[in-house]
């Protein structure tokens, strides 16, 4: 079967990539229906000057980091008691990790609407139990929208550190502790370190998956807490500024493959000391 | 399961909690008979899963996510299977080039791709909407299709095709009695998760859509910003019933932990 024929089975895909993917990308990042590459580099420059604008860069990768270190917080434990169970709910409940990664970014961020409402679960809780005494601003907050994007990608931060804390023997957490290193020294002196490339790819779909999602921006921030998706859709499809569009484009665009590269060279350093 | 480790328990519940129990939420909404979205809801009625059977864009938008899924998904399989096989068994310069060019739309912002498909192929060449969106849900599936049944291939020996080969059989026979057999696990989780992805999708069909042809998701956005009923609730119900049905099916077929999560447990 090894033959030049067989190879030849890659054009249509090839044919339908730079059709429908390539082509299509370098033209708008750089030269939009009447803009020329001028426009969009004055625009990026306005853009990564103007206080607005910048505003907007920051919430973004603001956002994107904190999400990220509530990820890796909160999903790294789960990984790790998952791993190391030898309960038989221990599958239950990596199955109930995994499944919202299935269900629609829609239906998982209306849940948030529901809960931060202003008649909402989470207000009452609050006036219930006498901590406030109105039931305080939720929706459209900075913090409707960590909590909403946590939701999105903490399943992700689950199974990549699920996988590196899986590969661990964990006879090397017997060892150290047969040599009389405590469960703590033993999680941070063991665990945490030779799962740390696993942790450095969760670490990357989560910053990536924040920066550019838009669904949850868009329900839970409102027009008060745009960020560059949200900006991006509104360039595109409300106020048709090709230049600003593109603008925006790159600079999430440089976002994500910035981070992407970073990770693969600290995840190749890391593989080799 | 024991707590012997009482700070890791607390942040997994913690975590578990931001997952679950939004969802929940949703769920107890969707039966209430009041008007709103009040939490605790007030007594308990079908009544919004009937609004939203009647609800006529709804039912439409929901008949054009499965048909545009479904189509993207049948086009992103017959496209990617012959390209897996051409990067594992042809003889093809560049492998490596080529397979990271195929998994390339996986790192591109959806949104960047929906602007540049609107933009250059919507505006530019003046196609219509639905070509563009299945285009552009296709190539968005591509990376799965290569690369989940590139995993089942790798894993098949070479060898076996051969044998089939010296005892006579066409490359088309042997592909089809052989190789596909082999691959048929593969195929079906690149399937499952292609569908999936693609009916969930709001980037692309956000911007690629047009008045005629909305997806489900992308309809349901637009109500909720207009109006704050249990009605969408109820719809995001039986989604989720919907993917539960998939996530079962997965699970005794493959393992859903394996084709969803990468996992091998």
């Amino acid at each position: 079967m090894l033959s030049r024929r067989t190879g030849l089975l890659a054009l249509p895909g090839l044919a339908l990539l730079l059709v429908g993917f390539l082509i299509p990308s370098v033209a708008m990042l750089f030269a939009p229906p009447g803009v020329s590459p001028l426009d969009i580099f004055a625009r990026l420059g306005s853009m990564l000057t103007d206080p607005y604008d910048l505003a907007i860069i920051g919430r973004t990768v603001g956002l994107g980091l904190i999400v990220t270190v509530v990820s890796i917080v909160l999903g790294f434990p789960i990984a790790y008691l998952l791993a190391r169970s030898t309960s038989r709910w221990a599958g239950v409940l990596l199955a109930l990790a995994i499944f919202p990664l299935l269900l629609s970014n829609v239906v998982r961020t209306f849940g948030w609407l529901v809960l931060l409402g202003s008649n909402g679960a989470v207000g009452q809780l609050l006036v219930g139990l006498g901590i406030v005494e109105k039931a305080p601003q939720l929706l459209y907050t900075e913090l409707a929208i960590v909590l909403g994007l946590t939701q999105l990608f903490l399943p992700l931060a689950v199974i990549s550190c699920y996988s590196a804390v899986a590969q661990v023997d964990p006879g090397l957490d017997d060892a150290a502790r047969g040599l009389g290193a405590g469960r703590t020294r033993t999680f941070w002196g063991i665990v945490v370190p030779l799962s740390a490339p696993g942790m450095v790819v969760a670490a990357t779909l989560v910053f990536a998956g924040s920066v550019t999602a838009y669904t949850t921006p868009y329900l839970l921030g409102g027009s008060s807490q745009r960020m560059l998706s949200t900006q991006l859709f509104s360039y595109s499809s409300v106020s048709i500024d090709w230049a600003a569009a593109s603008a925006t484009a790159i600079i999430m665009t440089v976002l994500v493959f910035a981070v992407s590269g970073l990770s693969a060279v600290v995840g190749r350093r890391g593989a080799t000391s | 399961m024991k707590t012997s480790r009482p700070v890791a328990a607390s942040l997994a519940v913690a975590g578990y909690i931001v997952m679950i129990v939004p969802i929940l939420f949703v769920v107890a909404t969707a039966f209430t008979g009041g008007r709103s979205l009040r939490f605790p809801p007030e007594g308990f009625s079908l009544r919004w899963f009937e609004a939203a059977f009647a609800y006529s864009p709804f039912v439409s938008a929901l008949v054009s996510s499965l048909e545009l899924a479904l189509l993207a998904t049948l086009l992103a399989l017959a496209i990617g299977v012959p390209v897996t096989l051409a990067i594992h068994r042809g003889r093809l310069p560049g492998k490596g080039i080529v397979e990271g060019l195929f998994l390339s739309p996986l790192i591109v912002p959806e949104l960047v791709v929906g602007l540049a498909l609107y933009q250059q192929l919507i505006i530019g060449l003046r196609l219509d909407n639905f070509p563009v969106l299945l285009i552009g849900h296709t190539v968005l599936m591509l990376p799965y299709a290569v690369r989940v049944t590139g995993a089942s291939l790798a894993l098949a020996d070479p060898s076996v095709e051969e044998a089939a080969r010296g005892l006579g059989a066409s490359p088309i026979r042997a592909f089809f009695s052989v190789t596909l057999p082999l691959l048929r696990p593969g195929i079906f989780s690149a399937g499952l998760l292609s569908f999936v992805t693609s009916f969930n999708n709001v980037p692309l069909s956000l911007l690629l859509q047009s008045r005629e042809f909305r997806t489900l998701p992308v309809t349901m956005l637009d109500y909720v910003q207009q109006s704050y009923d249990p009605m969408v609730a109820a719809t995001s119900t039986i989604i989720l019933a919907g993917t539960v049905v998939v996530a079962v099916i997965a699970e005794r077929t493959v393992g859903f932990a394996r084709i969803f999560g990468g996992i091998n447990r």
